[in-house]
């Protein structure tokens, strides 16, 4: 079913709620992203983010509230069922497999087979395409049989995104790709999702912690908190002290009660 | 601990027929050291200068005590002898590793090969096998038609029926627990199969519980006070393996059931079980005499070897002699390595009659 | 294997140097080096340990912890392990027995043994996984149950193995049959391992669980799966194991065979902790374990040092291994 509204954007998610047993993590959050734009969700630990995240990839289901993808409504069955609509994500620990290669993680759970022998994995196209997709955007990785436990973490993140885009995203989910990284790794980073964007087929959804790089590289911001959407602005239209006056006045206001 | 008498061995070169290893803490190094010295030949009284044959002993429970004496009988005849010995098999009466470990031995050309035929099936073809690389085989402390070329041991199944009759003897009716340590095992089925058919020929009201206890000493324990503290109303406990003779005799002891007029008796002398027949918790055991079990099938293999097979073998029973409250006095007053209470080679005293 | 250059000397060929190198960088390396060196001493020490006679018996040796191992090891792989294994090894035996007994033909007894094996393992996966119960104690608990009902089921006593001559020489009585059905086994384990979905999944599961169902692949399946097959493994190897002595007896194998397949694939490279391992290194593990009980027999060790003696050569063996380990790691950089 398409809702005229929501014509032209790339995702759009009306009064989501989810409620675990008593606890309620998302309270009525609505959010859009237009296409090829970079959304940066901020707020702190708890505040509902990464809940955001596991049902806008598909991993939960809300327990109420509607998801539109490219202008159709969507009842994501599964993580599966998000990718074929081109939703991928890269969670914070990366989903990556230590004893693994670089191109066996970027394929995990999309295998490329042969035909002949049965069951068999076709490793050297497997390589071929991995390789392919690191220059198509522009990652650099020594070789793609290193065991991804090799890297450092911004090449490791590297790789998470670059297995992202690989499956044909429309819509990247970012959370916290930058979490950890000293400066010279989250530039590699920041390089790499503008690159993305520069290529004009992506939007981005990126859960950040650091309010100024959110500002440096989303398009728009939106703060959470306490399960609910308290904000949201171009990034042009803000700053980090704005950003941090509300939250302290959020802080007090609760001390008070 | 068993200490061999002998020195250690060299290893002859013709052939290859590994030494003897050593026990304790020098084993290892001893083990490493004593490769490929020059050959030794052994030179016993009685019989012509032969090289140092190797006698492989297979066993179900190599490290079960009542088998102690038995090695110091297979040592004391191979130092008589001038052979050497290798004592090996399962701990745990494990079929698939005694036939690993004959196959071994028939590999390493042993010069014979001894085994307690536990199983029905299992040693026929091994036996075949060896017996074709002319290797002479032979069975002690249990048997079977497997192929071996004689028996040494106890007659298992009229050494059953000698204890049905004896408990029938001591028990009018009611409840008897008969327990077993590894059921089906040829070395002590028979046994429980000859008491059981000994008390229902005598016709009383005997009801009979089979117990299986397991293979170790502090497992068949544990069961036979289970099945104790389960069935206080039982009249007599008995077992047809040492380790759960042992285990009803500290049973009867600990809680004073001979008091209470509740009989008791088993198999082999381990230590205790003869303690506690000497202070009247148990009333007797029956010794199938393990030293002989070891010495008679060296001398067996010896004298087959010596006569190129012509001194055909023969079956030899290391009898049943019931020990008693009358008569364990030497059993316990003296320690030998007869009985297995130590390894001091000694010869023991005796004076007087002989009660047969 | 040298070249001269043209000053006349001599120097070793540099093709000798890379492939010397890449047997190095081989994960199986350092305990191939191992088992040589194993060989060589024991060899050296009773000249019938490389006879035919010999070679046969100690293929039996290795044969059954090799088969078990490759199930064990995919389980380690992914985080779990299956005590219970030594006791489906007694076990299907005798369902193989009664169900020959009941009628069927032996070969479709032996699929109902596999059959039942198949249930224990479905049963140790489905504890284990959906009511999130360490796999130890999962197992067990299996172990005792299953010790118990073939102790039942068979009155304590061993029974003679049916099925015809021909059968049983092809199902593990005749010399090699046990070794040739164990390196069939490890080959395929070995292309499961590495070159399939399955075995990739696998060790995604290990390395990363939460990661793993991330990506969307079915953990809960790919456990369950792996302690069907170790328990089918387990299940076979006890079988064949009884046409091998034509004795079908409640008290074979047990936890004895378990830790040596256990020991076999850690001994062999898989680490405990999970997340990698290699079939192949199981199957040299176990021959490791193999030529260590084999030549100490051979050569007369008594039963009572036996252990301690096996027990020093292990560590012996184990140290060495993980010092050529490092210094591939340091070399292969």
């Amino acid at each position: 079913m398409s809702d005229p509204s929501s014509q032209g954007e790339a995702l759009r998610a009306e009064a989501i709620t989810k409620r675990f047993g008593t606890v309620t993590a998302l309270d009525g959050v609505s959010m859009r992203l237009a296409p090829g734009e970079i959304l940066g969700i901020l707020g702190d630990n708890g505040a509902g983010k990464s809940t955001l995240m596991k049902i806008l990839t598909g991993y939960q289901p809300p327990t109420t509230g509607r998801l539109f993808v490219a202008g159709e409504e969507v009842a994501l069955r599964s993580v599966d069922h998000a990718r074929a609509l081109g939703i991928e994500c890269v969670y914070q620990d990366l989903a990556l497999v230590n004893g693994l290669s670089v191109y066996h993680n970027m394929f995990l759970n999309r295998e490329k087979r042969r035909a002949f022998p049965p069951f068999m994995l076709d490793n050297p196209a497997m390589r071929r395409r991995a390789q392919e997709i690191l220059d198509d955007i522009g990652v650099n990785i020594p070789s793609v049989d290193l065991e991804v436990e090799r890297l450092s973490g911004g090449q490791r993140q590297a790789v998470a995104v670059a297995r992202a885009v690989g499956s044909n995203a429309r819509i990247l989910l970012l959370d916290e790709p930058l979490a950890a990284m000293g400066a010279r790794e989250s530039a590699l980073i920041i390089d790499l999702i503008l690159r993305l964007k520069a290529k004009g087929d992506l939007s981005i959804v990126m859960i950040m912690h650091n309010y100024a790089q959110t500002l440096d590289i989303a398009d728009r911001i939106m703060l959470m908190q306490h399960g609910t959407v308290t904000y949201e602005r171009a990034s042009g239209e803000t700053s980090v002290t704005e950003l941090l006056e509300i939250i302290r006045r959020e802080y007090r206001a609760r001390r008070a009660a | 601990m068993i200490d061999p008498k002998d020195p250690v061995s060299d290893t002859s070169a013709a052939g290859g027929v590994a030494r003897r290893a050593m026990f304790g803490g020098a084993a290892l190094g001893t083990a490493l050291l004593a490769m490929g010295a020059a050959a030794t030949r052994a030179q016993a009284a009685g019989i012509p200068s032969h090289p140092r044959w190797r006698l492989v002993f297979v066993n179900h429970v190599t490290t079960n005590p009542f088998f102690v004496p038995t090695q110091y009988g297979i040592q004391d005849a191979c130092a008589m002898m001038g052979c050497d010995y290798q004592w090996t098999g399962s701990a745990t009466s494990n079929a698939g590793e005694m036939v690993n470990a004959m196959n071994a031995a028939i590999a390493a050309k042993a010069d014979a090969i001894a085994v307690p035929i536990v199983d029905p099936a299992a040693f026929t073809r091994p036996i075949a096998r060896a017996m074709d690389a002319g290797i002479p085989v032979f069975s002690y402390n249990a048997d079977a038609n497997a192929g071996r070329l004689a028996y040494i041991g106890q007659d298992l199944y009229a050494a059953g029926v000698k204890m049905g009759e004896r408990i029938v003897s001591m028990v009018d009716s009611g409840k008897v627990a008969l327990f077993i340590s590894t059921p089906g095992q040829l070395n002590i089925q028979p046994r429980i199969d000859g008491a059981q058919d000994a008390i229902k020929k005598s016709g009383k009201k005997i009801d009979i519980d089979v117990i299986a206890t397991g293979a170790t000493v502090d497992e068949e324990l544990s069961k036979v006070k289970a099945y104790y503290i389960g069935h206080q109303d039982v009249k007599g406990m008995f077992a047809v393996d040492g380790g759960s003779t042992q285990g009803v005799s500290e049973v009867i002891r600990e809680s004073k059931l001979a008091e209470k007029g509740i009989r008791g008796g088993g198999f082999d002398l381990l230590p205790r079980t003869l303690t506690n027949i000497h202070e009247g918790h148990l009333d007797f055991t029956i010794d199938q005499q393990p030293y002989l079990q070891g010495f008679y099938t060296v001398m067996e293999m010896v004298t087959f070897l010596a006569s190129g097979g012509l001194v055909g073998p023969a079956d030899v029973n290391t009898g049943l002699k019931f020990v008693t409250k009358d008569n364990v006095g030497p059993y316990l007053s003296t320690e030998t390595r007869y009985e297995g209470k130590t390894d001091k080679a000694a010869i023991v005293p005796r004076s007087g009659a002989i009660k047969a | 294997m040298s070249a001269a250059n043209e000053n006349g000397a001599v120097r070793p060929s540099p093709f000798a140097g890379r492939l010397l190198g890449a047997f190095l960088r081989w994960r199986e390396a350092s305990i191939i080096v191992v088992a040589m060196l194993l060989t060589l001493y024991f060899q050296a020490a009773n000249d019938n340990f490389l006879t035919e006679a010999n070679l046969q018996t100690l293929s039996q040796f290795i044969a059954a912890s090799a088969i078990i191992a490759c199930g064990e090891i995919m389980l380690l792989i992914c985080g779990e392990i299956d005590l219970s294994a030594g006791h489906v090894f007694a076990l299907a035996p005798f369902i193989m027995h009664f169900a020959n007994q009941a009628g069927l033909p032996i070969f479709l007894a032996l699929l109902a043994a596999l059959l039942g094996s198949a249930l224990v393992g479905l049963v140790n996966g489905l504890i284990t996984v959906k009511l999130s119960v360490p796999s130890f104690v999962t197992t067990l608990g299996t172990l005792y149950l299953l010790n118990g009902f073939t102790l039942t089921i068979s009155h304590g006593s061993p029974v003679e193995t049916g099925g015809s001559e021909a059968f049983a020489n092809v199902m593990g009585a005749s010399g090699y049959a046990e070794i040739i059905w164990a390196f069939v086994i490890v080959a395929i384990m070995h292309f499961v391992l590495r070159q399939t979905r399955w075995g990739l999944h696998t060790i995604a599961a290990g390395g990363n669980l939460i990661g793993a169902a991330e990506a969307g692949i079915n953990v809960a399946r790919i456990k369950i799966g792996n302690f069907i097959l170790t328990s089918v493994l387990a299940g076979f190897t006890g079988i064949i194991e009884a046409f091998r002595i034509s004795s079908t007896d409640p008290l074979a194998g047990g936890t004895a065979i378990m830790f040596l397949a256990v020991a076999a694939g850690v001994i062999g490279g898989t680490p405990l902790a999970g997340g990698s391992g290699t079939v192949l290194g199981g199957l040299i593990g176990a021959i490791v374990l193999g030529v260590l009980r084999d030549g100490f027999t051979l050569q007369g060790i008594n039963a009572f040092t036996f252990d301690m003696i096996i027990g020093a050569f292990i560590l012996i063996a184990m140290i060495s291994n993980i010092h050529v380990g490092r210094l591939q790691r340091r070399g292969g950089r």
